[in-house]
């Protein structure tokens, strides 16, 4: 489970789109959504997806991710090819190799902090000690370890969105997807999650797809994708993303 | 491991308390509903599980204990030769008008005729030896505390049964009768109140045996001899369960009572599933980010299974306290309510059982939490 992957052996990529399509229908109205589109992600890298909403962005994101299925082409993420998963497999795949981070935090409002991260470790077969000492490590690492006891409606949004980021990252994954992981935060409080994710991809070699129309994010990430209309416009390489780590607290 | 059902339980509470009081109110109609008719269908033999006799003697074909006719006084005889019997006594009902000393017409009465000596066997468990005493002397009789405003009588008054005058000597509890009013005397009143000439023996023999643990097997080896007239024998267990059979399902108030279950079952079910189905959808999107995570379908439906139990049991909780209380409530007023232990699994049953139901309905609804709805 250990991320397996590092910049070295870049030659194969974490994540691979084969012309893949999707399309959407709705009664009478099909929509395509992405259009025979090819992509390779390389390992170790933060990669920001941008364009309009409606672009087809957050399609591609579920389908690289295994939680949608393509009509046509081939997705291979980590080697395996996941179209020929089904869904116990497909989950159990999540489980062992995928975060995730949700633009709405999505935590319970019953569980603290500690809690919300320590929960998805109960199902990875983990001991009670190595979970709890994951979720303590994680939640350390996005700078909440004096507020782990508190609930969500005592924590502020960018807080929410850390512990959401402390309860993908304690899994461990090789892979980290996020959906518009900033979008309802405040500058300060996004540049910190934008932060945390590029931290992230360097010091534990983990793939960061991040799926976004911030701005804000562009500088900061390895290489950006720009979509439009279900296709790949533009790929673009940033030599030094621009790393700010005194935002995050220690 | 996180117990995300119990501390969403305990955080949410007030989410999941109508689904609780669902329960627990289905759960309380019907214990009270059992322990009724329990109580009412089991006073039609308080006749036999108020007396220590083991083996009844009566008429064949008897289908509950009011419905005797007479037998011969010689079976007597016959059952007294039988070494495991060790004493045998008449007892004699007799059907009563009674007319008390105030306005309250003719009321129709049940007089139980029995042996009025300290070791008598009929009502031994419910008549206390002083006041059984007192039935000793010419036309006196007892009649339950429930009943005294519809005879209209008090202690020490005259009225008259079959147009022969009574004295009330005492007045017992918890002889309530169902479609009539018991009153107790002495055999000889009730040979003296008795209007039909064609009796001409005691409605029932009851015996006691050295061992009352062989009640079935001697009541089975007196039947069958007809040298004194027609008469059949039964332990105390199975005349009286016979008793309580016949007014359960030949008045329809079996049917009636199962009929209530069903209701009460499928109403309570409607409303704690549809609570569920609330709270599942309140969660949907959490549940959805866990299935992201890899935490599969089958252990999210085990979280909203577990809510459904402790609801379950959480409301059978509360209708155990409140139905208690309203059983001693119901004690206290005379009212007849009998629980026991099979009639108590059978209301555990039907509320966890409700409760189960209801968490797989909630269940389907853990069908919307797809993970792929969260990047829209």
């Amino acid at each position: 489970m250990q991320a397996a992957a590092s910049p070295a052996t870049s030659s194969i990529p974490a994540l691979q789109a084969d012309a893949v399509s999707k399309a959407f229908v709705s009664g009478h109205l099909r929509t395509q959504v992405l259009d025979n589109l090819s992509l390779r992600i390389e390992a170790s890298e933060l990669t920001l997806i941008s364009g309009p909403s409606g672009c087809g962005k957050s399609t591609l994101l579920a389908i690289l991710s295994g939680l949608q299925k393509v009509d046509s082409g081939r997705v291979r993420a980590l080697g395996s090819e996941l179209g020929q998963l089904d869904m116990r497999a497909l989950e159990r795949f999540r489980l062992e190799h995928t975060g995730f981070v949700f633009q709405g935090f999505n935590l319970f409002p019953a569980l603290s902090a500690f809690e919300q991260v320590e929960l998805p470790l109960n199902h990875m077969g983990l001991s009670r000690d190595d979970a709890r000492e994951r979720a303590r490590r994680s939640l350390d690492e996005v700078g909440l370890s004096p507020r782990m006891k508190l609930r969500p409606s005592e924590l502020s949004g960018g807080e929410k969105q850390r512990v959401a980021i402390a309860r993908a990252l304690a899994k461990e994954p090789e892979l980290l997807f996020a959906d518009e992981p900033t979008s309802a935060l405040d500058a300060a409080n996004g540049q910190m999650i934008i932060d945390i994710l590029h931290r992230i991809a360097r010091t534990h070699g983990t793939t960061v797809l991040c799926v976004s129309h911030d701005p804000r994010l562009v500088v900061h990430a390895d290489r950006v994708l720009s979509m439009e209309d279900g296709r790949i416009l533009s790929d673009r390489r940033n030599q030094t993303p621009v790393i700010d780590s005194k935002v995050v607290p220690p | 491991m996180v117990a995300l059902a119990r501390k969403t339980l305990i955080y949410e509470w007030r989410r999941f308390l109508p689904a609780m009081l669902a329960v627990g109110f289905a759960g309380l109609l019907q214990l009270l509903q059992i322990a009724l008719v329990l109580g009412i269908f089991g006073s039609t033999s308080v006749y036999i599980t108020g007396s220590s006799a083991d083996v009844w003697v009566g008429y064949p074909g008897t289908q509950s204990v009011g419905q005797g006719r007479s037998i011969s006084a010689g079976v007597e005889s016959r059952i007294l030769m039988d070494p495991a019997v060790k004493r045998v006594e008449p007892y004699i009902w007799v059907d009563g008008d009674w007319r008390g000393p105030h306005e309250t017409g003719g009321v129709s009465v049940f007089v139980s005729g029995i042996d009025p000596s300290p070791n008598g066997l009929m009502f031994s468990k419910v008549l206390p030896a002083a006041l059984r005493a007192r039935l000793a002397a010419p036309d006196a009789v007892i009649v339950d505390r429930s009943v005294l405003g519809q005879l209209g009588v008090g202690i020490g008054q005259i009225a008259t049964i079959n147009g022969h005058q009574v004295t009330v000597v005492g007045i017992s509890t918890g002889l309530r009768a169902l479609g009539g009013i018991n009153v107790l005397c002495s055999l000889d009143t009730a040979r003296h109140l008795d209007s039909d000439p064609t009796d001409i023996g005691p409605t029932y023999l009851v015996a006691k045996l050295y061992n009352p643990a062989q009640a079935d097997a001697v009541a089975a080896r007196l039947r069958g001899d007809s040298a004194f007239g027609p008469y059949t024998t039964w332990s105390a267990s199975d005349f009286a369960s016979r008793s309580v059979r016949y007014w359960m399902f030949d008045t329809g108030a079996g049917a009636g009572v199962l009929f209530l279950a069903g209701i009460v079952f499928l109403v309570g079910a409607a409303i704690t599933s549809q609570t569920l189905i609330a709270a599942v959808n309140g969660s949907v999107r959490e549940y959805a980010t866990l299935n992201a995570l890899g935490v599969g379908v089958a252990a999210l439906r085990r979280v909203v299974l577990e809510q459904a139990f402790w609801v379950g049991a959480l409301g059978l909780l509360g209708a155990s306290v409140l139905g208690i209380l309203l059983l001693l409530l119901a004690r206290s007023q005379d009212v007849p309510v009998v629980l026991n232990l099979p009639a108590a699994l059978a209301c555990i049953t039907l509320v966890m059982g409700l409760a189960a139901i209801s968490g797989l309905a909630a269940m389907r609804s853990l069908r919307r939490a797809d993970p792929a709805t969260l990047l829209r």
